[in-house]
């Protein structure tokens, strides 16, 4: 749990910007300081951890290669090398293996609580620790099958027909849940946003009229 | 259509983070946050809003020896090492030396003394002027034969302010989208080209230098004023 609050996305940032011009010893680094995140969650999606660690391998891999498209004024660099490990992931995970699919946790409270972390670090920006708390309200906000949908299929990387087979529910079914529960928790996230602002400019306006 | 302007975006954008877009539609999807600085811009977004932070799993923490032998075995596969140690700065190489160096100092004394044993300079050749728009050079790039390293030299200190960065492109001989070989602040520099960019440089391929944000182009083409270019030559 430590090691993933000490995971600075501006040391990540700048070490996959080193890592884009060639830089050997930069990218030693990167992949000493986020090799065992990323070995997570490649494992939650593959479910061995041998296959986990040539699905990293693979990701260092790309990750070398394509770090020069790292755009460098985005703000989650953790975020763009697990979203190219767990695409790796499921690139590997066969779409009929039916025990990695049967193997997979029902219980979605324990999965967004204990395997994501919520809470502040003493690093984080206030920006960042809003969007964690919005997410994680947005979710709770979810109908019970959108939630379950879309946390199995980020969670385990589960496709609509590992998710229908999972949940025995039709593929049109599991699908509807999926775009609809995105669509509310996009939705509910932008209202949190149009909040704040409201908030922001109300208490900017409450300041000048003093 | 350009993916940019289809009404499905948010929901494919959404779709691709979450990883239920799979298949052809992926990769066309992959494509077009490449080619599409929208689209790049939408999932990042996403990204933002959708901020999660996976923690390791306990029991899957790698050991320091796996970290170690998964580093080696990128090392190897990426050919990262010959720049990062070569020969010459090898323990043995120097333990060697050090017990020989008595019997090459005596012989040294009656034979032409050898050069100096320090780290060879990296033969550099010069391949392309950079010249501004009104054909003023500017900077004289020079490259190793492997083409690995490319240096930079400026005719007069060119630094960029604060805000600001260079970026240097090549574009390929064979035309299509600039690529980005090194974001600096300082045009005096050397550069390590990106292994995959180095057959790119060579005769016929253009160099250029952007301005660009501070720590380079936000979507991966230049977006600020060229302010020099020049070919490479045979």
């Amino acid at each position: 749990m430590d090691t993933a609050r000490m995971l600075d996305d501006l040391e990540v940032k700048r070490l996959l910007i080193r890592t884009a011009a060639g830089d050997a010893k930069a990218f030693e680094r990167l992949y000493r300081l986020t090799m065992p995140l990323l070995l997570g969650v490649t494992a939650r999606i593959v479910g061995r951890r041998e296959l986990a660690q040539e699905v990293v391998h693979d990701a260092f891999v790309r990750i070398w290669r394509s770090a020069s498209s790292f755009d460098p004024l985005a703000t989650h660099a953790v975020a763009w090398m697990v979203a190219i490990a767990r695409n790796r992931a499921i690139d590997v995970v066969g779409s009929a293996d039916s025990a990695r699919v049967d193997a997979v946790g029902d219980d979605i409270d324990a999965i967004v609580d204990d395997a994501y972390e919520w809470s502040p670090a003493a690093n984080d920006s206030l920006d960042r620790v809003r969007e964690h708390q919005g997410l994680r309200r947005c979710l709770g906000e979810l109908r019970p099958a959108e939630r379950q949908a879309i946390v199995l299929a980020y969670h385990h990387g589960l496709s609509h027909g590992d998710l229908a087979a999972h949940l025995q529910r039709p593929l049109g079914t599991v699908k509807a849940w999926v775009r609809r529960g995105l669509e509310s928790l996009k939705r509910c996230l932008e209202d949190g946003h149009l909040g704040r602002r409201r908030d922001e400019a109300g208490s900017s306006e409450a300041g000048s009229a003093r | 259509m350009r993916l940019a302007d289809h009404p499905m975006l948010d929901a494919l954008c959404g779709e691709w983070l979450t990883g239920t877009l799979r298949g052809g539609a992926r990769r066309r999807f992959e494509r077009a946050m490449r080619e599409e600085p929208r689209v790049a811009q939408r999932v990042e977004q996403f990204r933002r809003e959708f901020a999660v932070s996976p923690r390791p799993v306990p029991g899957l923490v790698p050991s320091a020896a796996e970290l170690d032998r998964g580093w080696a075995r990128l090392e190897r596969e990426l050919d990262l090492t010959p720049a990062a140690a070569p020969w010459w700065r090898g323990v043995t190489f120097w333990r060697g030396w050090a017990l020989t160096a008595t019997v090459v100092a005596a012989v040294a004394v009656w034979r032409a003394a050898p050069g100096p044993v320090e780290a060879p300079p990296i033969a550099l050749r010069p391949v392309a002027e950079l010249v501004d728009a009104g054909k003023q050079p500017l900077i004289a790039a020079a490259l190793s034969a492997d083409a690995r390293v490319l240096e930079l030299r400026p005719v007069r200190p060119i630094v960029a302010g604060p805000a600001q960065s260079y970026e240097l492109w090549v574009i390929p001989v064979e035309g299509g989208a600039p690529r980005s070989i090194a974001v600096v602040g300082d045009l005096g520099a050397r550069i390590e080209v990106p292994a995959v960019l180095r057959e790119r440089l060579r005769a016929g391929a253009t160099l250029a230098v952007s301005v660009e944000p501070a720590g380079g182009s936000p979507t991966g083409a230049p977006t600020g004023p060229v302010i020099m270019t020049g070919v490479i030559g045979s």
